[in-house]
Formats: C-alpha cells, sequence, structure tokens
C-alpha cells in the first residue's frame, strides 16, 4: 500500500524536477535570444517568469504543509529543506535569465562582438552546466556533482577573460560605453546562474548523502562535516 | 562525556525457548535521557524490564549476559531486588495509583523504607509532588483518594511515587501513550526538569516524543540492538538503512 505520505513526497519531487525544467528552457531561451537579437524570443522568457513564480509558491506551500502535517526525518527531512533551497535557488535562476532577455534587445545590433568575445562559447558552457545540474536532479547521480565544479570554475575564467577585453575596447572607445556596460551586467548574471548550479548540486548531495559540502573553498571538508548537529 | 550509569554487556533473554533478546550490549549515561524505539515485540519493553529484574517475575525467563548499575551486576546473587527497584523506579504506561489518598501513595515507598516521622514524611510528598509538576494542582486535596485525579494527574503522581523513594534511575514504559497531548506535554516536560537529577530511560512507540525528549536513541528490532546514538544523529542521518526506514515510517 503506497501511503498517502510517500505521495506527498513523489509530488514534491515531480513539481521540483518541472522547475528545474522550466528554468532550464528559460535560461536556455534567454541565451539564445540574447546571441541571435530574436526579441520575440526575449518576451516569450519575460512573459513566462509568472509560470516560474507560480510554481516557487506552490512548491513552497508543498513543503510548508508536510513540515507541518508530517513532521518528517532522516532523508524525508532532507529532502523538503533541500527542496525549499533549490526552489529558492531555481527561481532565481529564472529571475536572470528574464534580466538577460530583458537587456537581450540592445544588444542585438552588436551580434558580432558577442562573438568576437567568445559571449556564444560562454553561452553554451551556462546552457550545458544547468542542463547538466537539472539532470542531475533527475537521476539523483552525485557522481556527476564534481562535473558542475569543473565547468562553474571554468565559466569564472571564461568570465573573467571576457570583462578584461571589454574593459580593454570601453576605455579606448567611448561609444561602446553602454553596450559594453549591459554585457558587463549579463556577464555577471551568468556568473549568478552557474553559482546557483553548484548550490543545487550541493543540495543534491545533502538528500541523497547526507552530506554537507558547501563552503569547502573556506574550510577544510572534515571542518564543515565536524559542526555539530 | 558523561559517567556511564548502565551498561549492559552481552544481554539476552529467553521466554522459554525462545530469545526476546539477542546479546544486547549498551551504555547508557548518567544524567541523560535514552530512549529505546522499535515496533512492537522487537524487545524494548523487554530490555527496559531487565534493568531493574521486572523480568524477574514472569516464569520461564532466562537471562544472560550482565547488567551494570554504577559497575554492580544487579542479577549477582547478593543484590537485594528491593534496594535495586529502589534506585531504579519505574513508570508504567497505565498509572497505577493504589486506591489510597494522595498523601498515601506518596508516602507509601518512604513508609516502607522506614520512615515514620510525620513532619520527614510530609516535606518529602510536598518535595516529590513539586519535582513531578503537580503540587498546585493538588496541595489543597491531599488526602483525597488518588482515584479522582484525571490520567494525566495520575500519572505525574505516579513519577512523585517514583521519586519519593529518592531514585537515580528511572524507567519509563509508555509514559505518556494513555494521555491526551495536554498531560502528553507536562510529562514531556517534567522529563526535561527530571534529567538533572536523574537518569532515564523511556520506551515509547511515538517516534516523535523520542525525537523531542531524548539525548541518546536506540532502535531494537527482533530482540536485536540495530543503532544506538545520539538522538539528533538517529532522526536526521542515521548510520542504517533499516533505522532509516522505521524511522521514517517505511518499515514491514
Amino acid at each position: 500500500m503506497e501511503r498517502h505520505f510517500e505521495q506527498e513526497l513523489e509530488k514534491l519531487n515531480k513539481r521540483i524536477l518541472k522547475m528545474g525544467n522550466l528554468v532550464y528552457e528559460q535560461v536556455h531561451n534567454a541565451l539564445e535570444a540574447l546571441l541571435t537579437g530574436n526579441v520575440e524570443l526575449a518576451q516569450q522568457v519575460v512573459g513566462n517568469d509568472n509560470q516560474v513564480d507560480r510554481l516557487d509558491v506552490k512548491i513552497d506551500k508543498l513543503c510548508q504543509r508536510i513540515f507541518a502535517l508530517t513532521q518528517p526525518v532522516a532523508t524525508d527531512l532532507r529532502l523538503i529543506m533541500s527542496a525549499l533551497k533549490m526552489n529558492n535557488d531555481l527561481e532565481r535562476m529564472g529571475d536572470l535569465a528574464v534580466s538577460i532577455s530583458e537587456k537581450a534587445e540592445g544588444i542585438s545590433e552588436y551580434k558580432e562582438i558577442l562573438i568576437e568575445l567568445h559571449v556564444d562559447e560562454l553561452a553554451s558552457m551556462a546552457d550545458l552546466i544547468v542542463k547538466d545540474v537539472v539532470n542531475i536532479l533527475h537521476t539523483k547521480n552525485t557522481t556527476f556533482v564534481k562535473d558542475i565544479f569543473t565547468s562553474a570554475s571554468a565559466i569564472e575564467e571564461k568570465i573573467q577573460s571576457i570583462s578584461a577585453r571589454i574593459l580593454d575596447e570601453m576605455m579606448h572607445k567611448t561609444e561602446v560605453i553602454v553596450v559594453a556596460t549591459n554585457l558587463m551586467i549579463i556577464l555577471t548574471h551568468i556568473d549568478r546562474i552557474a553559482g546557483y548550479s553548484t548550490n543545487i548540486a550541493e543540495s543534491i548531495v545533502f538528500v541523497v548523502e547526507g552530506r554537507i559540502i558547501k563552503h569547502k573553498g573556506k574550510f577544510q571538508q572534515d571542518a564543515v562535516s565536524d559542526v555539530p548537529l | 562525556m558523561k559517567e556511564i550509569k548502565i551498561k549492559t554487556k552481552n544481554l539476552s533473554l529467553y521466554y522459554g525457548a525462545k530469545m526476546a533478546l539477542n546479546s544486547i550490549s549498551l551504555d547508557i549515561p548518567e544524567k541523560e535521557v535514552t530512549a529505546f524505539i522499535g515496533p512492537s515485540g522487537c524487545g524494548k519493553s523487554t530490555f527496559l524490564r531487565t534493568l531493574n529484574r521486572m523480568n524477574d517475575l514472569i516464569p520461564n525467563v532466562k537471562i544472560t549476559g550482565e547488567v551494570l548499575v554504577d559497575g554492580l551486576n544487579i542479577y549477582d546473587k547478593q543484590i537485594d531486588v528491593v534496594n535495586l527497584r529502589k534506585k531504579v523506579g519505574m513508570v508504567f504506561q497505565k498509572s497505577n495509583p493504589f486506591t489510597k489518598s494522595i498523601y498515601e501513595n506518596v508516602a507509601y515507598g518512604p513508609k516502607i523504607n522506614g520512615i515514620n516521622n510525620r513532619k520527614k514524611l510530609e516535606e518529602i510528598v510536598e518535595t516529590s509532588l513539586k519535582n513531578a509538576f503537580i503540587w498546585e494542582e493538588v496541595k489543597d486535596r491531599l488526602h483525597d483518594s488518588a482515584m479522582g485525579l484525571s490520567g494525566g494527574q495520575q500519572q505525574r503522581m505516579c513519577i512523585a511515587r517514583a521519586l519519593a523513594v529518592e531514585p537515580e534511575i528511572i524507567l519509563m514504559d509508555e509514559p505518556a501513550s494513555a494521555l491526551d497531548p495536554i498531560s502528553t506535554a507536562k510529562i514531556e516536560e517534567l522529563i526535561f526538569e527530571l534529567k538533572k537529577k536523574y537518569t532515564i530511560v523511556i520506551v515509547t512507540h511515538n517516534m516523535q516524543q523520542a525525537a523531542r525528549v531524548s539525548d541518546l536513541t536506540a532502535f531494537f528490532y527482533l530482540g536485536e540492538l540495530i543503532e544506538f546514538g545520539k538522538t539528533r544523529k538517529i532522526f536526521t542521518t542515521p548510520d542504517k538503512k533499516h533505522t532509516e526506514e522505521y524511522i521514517t515510517g517505511r518499515f514491514g
């Protein structure tokens, strides 16, 4: 007999996956709109944001209900705690996709600059990291989590090199200041998207293995594990 | 690290030919609350009862291994069972007041232990009832029958009765399972207070109660100790899959 509680958890799982798919689609379309200058696609991303917001609230309410009515423990508790966090991270990624789309229009005339600066390569990397983390969300296979961290580092390096070139351009050509500033903002958004992807990867490890791996850069791994329960 | 108050070593118990406890070794620290959880028939109550030799009264029970309380094996021949039970008090699932006054219920233990001084007895009764959080409710009717108290009050009075003989350990077998939520909350608050002075061992079917009141949790299954550890660990990241399945309700 499948218990009511299991059905609630399954529902939560499904909603988080749906949120993951939806946000991936938003990020994917935003980046495509940026590179192609497709204004319609950019507007579609802006328009779809309310779907992300609605799902965000639905997931919050479901978590609240499960907490209040079932007092979950152990793996169930970790799942619900992490669902709240991942939901938050995904919703923020959705907002960043909207911000990128809103800026895409102003940049559409400078498509060749984007190619020249390798923003297209950065966009593919960002697209892939979100796709990969949503995939791990589906499979719960934590062996691929390390790839997310590797991708995030590569994205960070790429952003640094592109930023340096943009600054250089800005210093020599004052006419590009507006577009360059917008581009810098977009780079920051992409950086944040990669950051949220690593957060989600950390949450998945917490759900599946019960290990806390965040802040690994700042603390030794053991120091984090040793924080008392 | 707190001192170990009760230590069992390879404790096995048989009802006739049937093994009910299989070589349980467990250290219970003093002045902490240790909870035993597990499905019905897992041996948790049987194990609790070995800690003050309540199983002695059941025919065909055979016990092997050791139970050390303060380092002394309570199954040694020279152990005085009455003294042992004075040191290791017990509270049961169903409150069991004597059909006497509240005062007489609480004074009973001290009296049979030879205390006859009226003033001393009054003092013990008052302190015990206060420590069991029931003094305010009964102080004006100490000589009324204990049977007139509500279920929750009776249970707290029984705890006062257990405290009156100044035990060091209190065993509780489902002490709140027959009580309403408010009485249950009072008992749980009481357990928090009592652990400052006493070592408490509690058997409960209510998993959330174990999580709320205990410092340590032992999970029993089919007469075996499956996992024993800090409650906060057991209820967040248990080591054994079996424990996880039981506490999350995915069991059997």
